[in-house]
């Protein structure tokens, strides 16, 4: 072979790989593409139709705000609203707690039991909705707790909100915290409890003054992530609630079954608003936090 | 009534499940004395502070502290306190609130709070850095910070875990010099765990050298390295020269052992060590207490009782400017000689010739095997 069919040949074996390299690329970034498409086409559609002047979801019929005016002066849904954040607050102060002593049981003690504890601290993020939630109907109607109604006053609105939803959500809610809580506790040095300790704190003062805040971005965490898990649960809030207890998800769902408006996208496009601004918290939060709270990252 | 001492340990044990951490320690650590616990990891010496601070309980034994039994008493309730290893300061709280957590606990008036936090930052000088966040500092500021919140609380005893281990070399050596200043101005006991025999030696008044959960030997640091009493201490203090052998002769404090070549060397018996004739034996002497000479010559003897002579092979020799090493075989066993380099005198022993050791025969250990 000349030296000039070699470089040729050369030349034209690199600009192969030139070509193949750049094809690579741009099918990556397609592929790319196309999984966030899939993953947020939709909801960009539900937000453009809850803005649609017709009462079709389909068709494009012009720009208005005719659903969210609509939506604020329907009574079923904003109660459902009011019953979906007492539910959702209620259980999270609740499982915080709960959670919180579970994560400091497991993590700083040995006691007897400990291995099958860990793993029914699990279990709720395990086993499926619906199947807890059969579990949950059966425990309240059996235990004679019933569905009786906490009739409470919540900002000035009456609200009638069964405790049976409450525990229900409290008891998934409580491996949440548990989980997010531990995870921050783990990575705390336990020499920084035993230096408070050497400096005269009792084991009282030692939690307030040092666990807990090193604790907090954690809490916080599982505060957030049990609100938001709280708040748009269907399945136990609707084997649980008895007759005539409506939550914003149980609300949009039975507006659903009399046909789909874009009042339902405007609802949708509310809580969706309302998710974000919790993840805009929850990152905001976990950079206030010191540079080692991966329990932020979670979500 | 017995002494009181500021800190006294007796027959103290403490076993992990079936892991003996500490076997049997009886310690006394006399009023404003430095104290050292020196040994490798997992020696015991971490836990037996450990102990005396209240994180750890002893399975056995008692701890007293300015002749308070201490039994179980829990770490907040001991006129103690501690600087950890890595520190351990709250990294959620200022400078300035970490120095002042030990006083707030013990409810001390919010003024006195101020200005003896003041004081402490002064004495470890990081006046000015009040405000900042440990995450802020450097290492050594860190150290410092550990240091005031620990003295401002003027504990009756204060426990220093490996406090310089996380600083560079150059560092470590100046806080060295700083902390023993600091202890003489501030007169108060000071127990001191370290792995760093250097350190220990330059620092303390008295160490306990330990390893595998036993102390082996308490003394000053001149004690420790002139006059080990066991083979443990003189290897793991300084550098020197083990030679093997079988005791032949007893005498006044020295005894002759004939090494495994057949020859017959001298060497001091420890106070309260008993060998008897026959007695397989190590014979421990330092390399800079050698002497080494071409073949049929002796050196000075200057003023020395006995003297020890042993035929060898010089087999290597190393120029390290201040000093000249040489490594001789003595039989099978490698033997170190170091000469300090004190004039320009060109050297009279070469790689390969036959050479004759010496030493004063008090300056060699006999040790048992």
């Amino acid at each position: 072979m000349s030296e000039q069919a070699l470089s040729r040949a050369l030349s034209r074996r690199s600009r192969m790989a030139h070509l193949k390299k750049q094809l690579g690329e741009g099918l990556f970034h397609l592929y790319g593409l196309t999984g966030y498409l899939f993953l947020y086409l939709p909801i960009i559609i539900l937000v453009i139709f809850s803005f649609n002047d017709s009462r079709s979801t389909a068709q494009w019929a012009g720009f208005t705000t005719h659903w969210y005016a609509d939506m604020m002066n329907d009574h079923q849904i904003i109660l459902s609203l009011w019953n979906s954040l007492f539910v959702a607050i209620v259980s999270t102060l609740v499982s915080l707690v709960i959670g919180t002593l579970a994560a400091l049981a497991m993590e700083r003690y040995r006691f007897w039991g400990k291995l099958m504890m860990d793993a029914v601290l699990y279990l709720p993020i395990i086993i499926p909705d619906i199947a807890m939630a059969i579990m949950l109907l059966i425990f309240f109607d059996v235990s004679g707790i019933g569905f009786q109604p906490w009739k409470a006053n919540f900002f000035g609105v009456h609200l009638a909100v069964p405790y049976s939803v409450i525990i229900g959500h409290v008891a998934f809610n409580i491996s949440f915290v548990a989980v997010v809580v531990r995870a921050r506790l783990a990575q705390m040095d336990q020499v920084l409890e035993e230096a408070a300790q050497d400096l005269y704190a009792d084991p009282w003062r030692t939690f307030w003054r040092v666990t807990f805040p090193m604790l907090l971005p954690g809490i916080m965490g599982g505060a957030l992530l049990a609100f938001t898990l709280s708040m748009d649960d269907f399945v136990i809030t609707f084997f649980t609630s008895g007759a005539g207890f409506n939550t914003l998800p149980v609300r949009v769902f039975s507006m659903i079954k009399k046909g789909v408006t874009p009042k339902i996208n405007a609802v949708s496009s509310l809580m969706l608003l309302f998710s974000l601004v919790l993840v805009a918290i929850s990152l905001i939060i976990g950079k206030g936090g010191d540079e080692n709270s991966s329990a932020n990252t979670m979500f | 009534m017995s002494e009181t001492y500021a800190v006294e340990l007796r027959n103290v044990v403490k076993q992990f499940g079936e892991v003996v951490a500490v076997n049997n320690v009886s310690l006394r650590i006399g009023e404003g004395e430095f104290f050292s616990m020196l040994g490798p990891s997992g020696c015991g010496k971490t836990t037996t502070l450990r102990m005396i601070a209240g994180l750890e309980m002893p399975t056995s034994g008692s701890v007293m502290i300015y002749g308070e039994e201490q039994g179980y008493l829990p770490p907040y309730q001991r006129p103690v306190n501690t600087v950890f290893q890595n520190y351990a300061l709250f990294p959620h709280m200022t400078v300035a609130q970490n120095v002042a957590f030990g006083l707030e606990m013990k409810k001390v008036p919010k003024d006195e709070i101020r200005r003896r936090v003041a004081e402490a930052l002064e004495l470890v000088q990081l006046t000015g850095k009040e405000k900042r966040r440990p995450k802020q500092l450097s290492g050594g500021q860190k150290q410092r910070v550990a240091l005031a919140r620990a003295l401002v609380n003027r504990p009756k005893v204060l426990l220093l875990d490996e406090p310089l281990g996380a600083l560079d070399l150059k560092l470590r050596k100046a806080m060295q010099s700083e902390l023993k200043a600091l202890q003489e101005r501030v007169g108060i006991t000071f127990v001191y765990v370290t792995h760093d025999q250097e350190e220990a030696l330059v620092m303390s008044d008295r160490i306990a050298v330990m390893n595998e959960g036993n102390v082996l030997q308490v003394g000053t640091p001149e004690e420790i390295y002139e006059t080990p009493t066991s083979r443990f201490v003189a290897d793991f203090i300084g550098k020197t020269n083990f030679l093997n052998g079988e005791v032949v002769e007893i005498g006044d404090g020295l005894a002759k052992v004939v090494l495994e070549n057949g020859a017959v060397v001298e060497a001091s018996v420890p106070e309260g060590k008993t060998f008897v004739r026959g007695e397989r034996a190590t014979v421990s002497i330092r390399p800079e207490r050698v002497y080494i000479t071409p073949a049929n010559e002796l050196p000075d003897v200057r003023n020395a009782k006995a003297f020890s002579h042993l035929p060898a092979k010089l087999v290597k020799f190393f120029y390290v400017g201040s000093e000249r090493r040489y490594v001789v075989l003595v039989g099978d066993t490698e033997v170190v000689v170091q000469a300090q380099n004190v004039d320009r005198s060109t050297r009279r022993c070469h790689t390969g010739d036959e050479v004759v050791l010496h030493w004063d025969s008090a300056q060699a250990r006999l040790l048992k095997e």
